[in-house]
């Protein structure tokens, strides 16, 4: 992989460099290098001139891995932060494995941004999905490996999607150039290139892997999932598809519905989650209404999302860190125990209510603001009332059961937090401030022209952003009784991708379990007694004398068999494992061929 | 403990005037709005002086009476739902 071309250092080349080497790296040393791909990828993206860089040759076909432009761009440059305080928040961690998967994850992030086309997209995408997939399970409990199990399924199944609708896509085109479609000219493979990302964005039902699998992650590896996959799948659709209705009305879909399955949430990191939801809501509506402005609000609300909402997981982390979970019927009253994560948490949560000094302020409102200036009222109501749920829930709700709530908890036993965690998560919160009080710091990036500019501080926003979260505030004090969180299970379209799943594994252990016990009798019954026949013939033609002719091919009739034998051993993982040895080398015969 | 957290939990025991000093706010905003209007308006009732005020109150007190009250007990099952049933 030719990444390095024309002076662009890839991020990702930092990041799997870093992936390969540390196995073999002894002693602790190796922590401090954690910090340097993240580094190198800032110092890149802060430097790196817009154009076209880094072509490979795979399978007959040009991959473009390096499309710099503004877009790509500022997706990067947030990745890049994002990716140094998640390590240095993850820098106490001696699990190496934790670390490569973050990096194959991260580096997955980077492809993606900068792909231009869909085979390289295709292939970063499923880097994401693997590692990330890891970063569940390496939380090393019962419910993480399920949880990683149904993740990955959820994904291969997403990633399927995109790579039928791109192999559709080239059969009728002739290429994978991945670039923007005129919403009125869609093809089916596009809807099904657009069902590929609106897996991994979340977009409502496509969406409960998320609030299923995010609070199963490690306590770190959670950091890193809740800023990339929903991102990147953002990005993806912002690149090919602004300006589809669809989108419009399925990312105001997800706002409401985000906030409402949060307000009855007890776990504090599934309530995050399904914020994850309604947060990318906002992008998602922006990307499908498809004006300069809104699609501007996307993308500088995917930038300040990434920052407070890594920061939230970082709070939340903490808890289950210290405390061992994140149920808020289990804690409570632990402020004067833990007051500065409560800080930083209120920051970032401050952030994503959008209260004025923070980073959602200058970002939520642009894409409100936006949706209301093309006319777009009821979409723009429907994002003001899921701006309340906000405040509720991640605002006040969580931090007030799990720091506040019950009078001062000093018996449950706290794990101290390292002196790293706390670095990382005021590195977050100081960008949101910081954000929030020069917009411009984040403005001066955005990749469309808009007619006018947009100014968040005027008198007027600041007051009605008081206004609406100052009575979201007094609404909870109000019905504070009612919405206590109870320990309980809500059921989610999860629901209903079990059901799918059970009936998947029902109908291959009865119905097709019959068809092939039928299928080996008649084996047995017909194909055995031919054999025998088959047999007889070859005895006869045996005693006949031609005994070294016979002799050879019964040893080839004995390895054949030994071979068949080995290939059904009943074990379905290597069923599964030949099955897709087999569909990787057809595919690259009809790439081959065609 | 810290001395911020002291400070915190010194303040836990001063809820009244908190929750006064916010009635007091929550009024200041709600005058204040009867002056500041909005330079372009969204739809025609935010207008009136209030009416984020109430949309906020409103939107809040129905979302969580509603969500809790009537969603909540039809949708909810036991928190090991998914360990008992798979």
């Amino acid at each position: 992989m030719s990444a390095i071309a024309s002076g662009f250092v890839h991020p990702t080349v930092g990041f799997y460099a870093l992936a390969l080497v540390l196995p073999f790296l002894p002693g602790k040393a190796w922590k401090w290098l954690l910090l340097i791909p993240p580094v190198v990828a800032i110092w890149s993206v802060m430097t790196i001139e817009p154009g076209l860089y880094g072509q490979a040759s795979w399978l007959g076909q040009t991959l473009l891995l390096g499309r710099v432009d503004k877009m790509s761009l500022i997706f990067a440059q947030v990745f890049a932060v994002m990716s140094l305080i998640g390590m240095v928040y993850a820098l106490h961690v001696d699990d190496k494995l934790q670390h490569i998967m973050a990096c194959v994850y991260v580096g997955g992030a980077f492809g993606c941004t900068f792909a231009g086309d869909f085979l390289t997209l295709f292939i970063f995408w499923e880097f994401m999905s693997i590692g990330s997939t890891f970063l569940i399970w390496l939380a090393r409990n019962e419910r993480s490996t399920k949880a990683g199990f149904r993740y990955f399924m959820y994904h291969t199944i997403g990633g399927l999607f995109l790579l039928i609708g791109l192999l559709m896509r080239y059969k009728a085109v002739g290429n994978f150039d991945f670039d923007h479609v005129v919403p009125t000219q869609m093809m089916a493979y596009d809807w099904m290139i657009l069902l590929g990302f609106c897996v991994n964005a979340a977009v409502v039902p496509l969406h409960a892997w998320l609030p299923d699998a995010y609070p199963e992650g490690t306590v770190t590896g959670s950091v890193f999932m809740c800023a990339f996959t929903t991102k990147t799948a953002v990005y993806v659709l912002l690149r090919g598809f602004h300006g589809v209705e669809a989108l419009a009305i399925a990312g105001t879909v997800m706002c409401v519905y985000g906030v409402l399955y949060a307000c009855i949430e007890n776990n504090a990191r599934r309530i995050l989650s399904y914020h994850i939801v309604s947060q990318v809501g906002y992008m998602v509506a922006g990307i499908g209404i498809g004006t300069a402005m809104t699609m501007n609000g996307a993308v500088a609300h995917a930038y300040a999302h990434i920052l407070y909402k890594g920061l939230l997981f970082m709070g939340a982390g903490c808890l289950l860190y210290a405390a061992g979970t994140t149920k808020l019927d289990k804690l409570g009253g632990l402020v004067h125990r833990m007051p500065w994560v409560m800080a930083l948490y209120m920051v970032a949560a401050l952030s994503i209510s959008g209260m004025p000094l923070f980073n959602g302020f200058i970002s939520k409102t642009m894409t409100i603001v936006g949706a209301a200036e093309a006319h777009r009222t009821w979409l723009a109501v429907c994002m003001e009332i899921a701006a309340v749920g906000t405040f509720l829930s991640v605002g006040i709700k969580l931090p007030y059961f799990a720091f506040w709530g019950k009078p001062a908890n000093n018996t449950m036993e706290l794990k101290p937090i390292p002196v790293n965690m706390y670095v990382g998560m005021a590195m977050g919160a100081v960008l949101c401030i910081a954000q929030g009080v020069y917009p411009d710091m984040l403005y001066r990036y955005l990749p469309f022209e808009m007619e006018h500019a947009y100014h968040p501080w005027t008198v007027w926003h600041v007051l009605q952003s008081l206004l609406l979260l100052g009575f979201s505030g007094l609404a909870f004090y109000i019905t504070r009784d009612i919405i206590t969180p109870h320990a309980k299970t809500n059921l989610d379209f999860d629901f209903f991708y079990r059901l799918i799943g059970r009936g998947a594994l029902a109908l291959v252990s009865k119905p097709l379990a019959w068809i092939d016990d039928r299928w080996t009798e008649a084996y047995r019954v017909a194909g055995l007694g031919g054999l025998l026949t088959l047999a007889r013939g070859t005895v006869w033609f045996d005693t006949k004398g031609i005994d070294t002719v016979v002799d050879g091919s019964a040893y080839t009739v004995q390895n054949v068999g030994v071979l068949s034998a080995k290939v059904q051993t009943g074990r379905l993982q290597e069923y599964l494992g030949l099955a897709a040895a087999l569909g990787l080398g057809i595919f690259a015969l009809v790439w081959y061929l065609a | 403990m810290s001395l911020f957290g002291m400070l915190l939990n010194w303040l836990r025991g001063k809820t009244c005037i908190l929750a006064a000093l916010f009635f007091l706010a929550l009024a200041g905003l709600v005058g204040a709005n009867v002056f500041i209007r909005p330079h372009e308006v969204e739809f025609v009732y935010d207008a009136y002086p209030g009416f984020w005020a109430l949309f906020g109150l409103v939107g809040g007190l129905a979302m969580v009476i509603i969500m809790k009250k009537i969603v909540q007990p039809m949708i909810s099952r036991g928190d090991d739902y998914y360990e008992r049933n798979s």
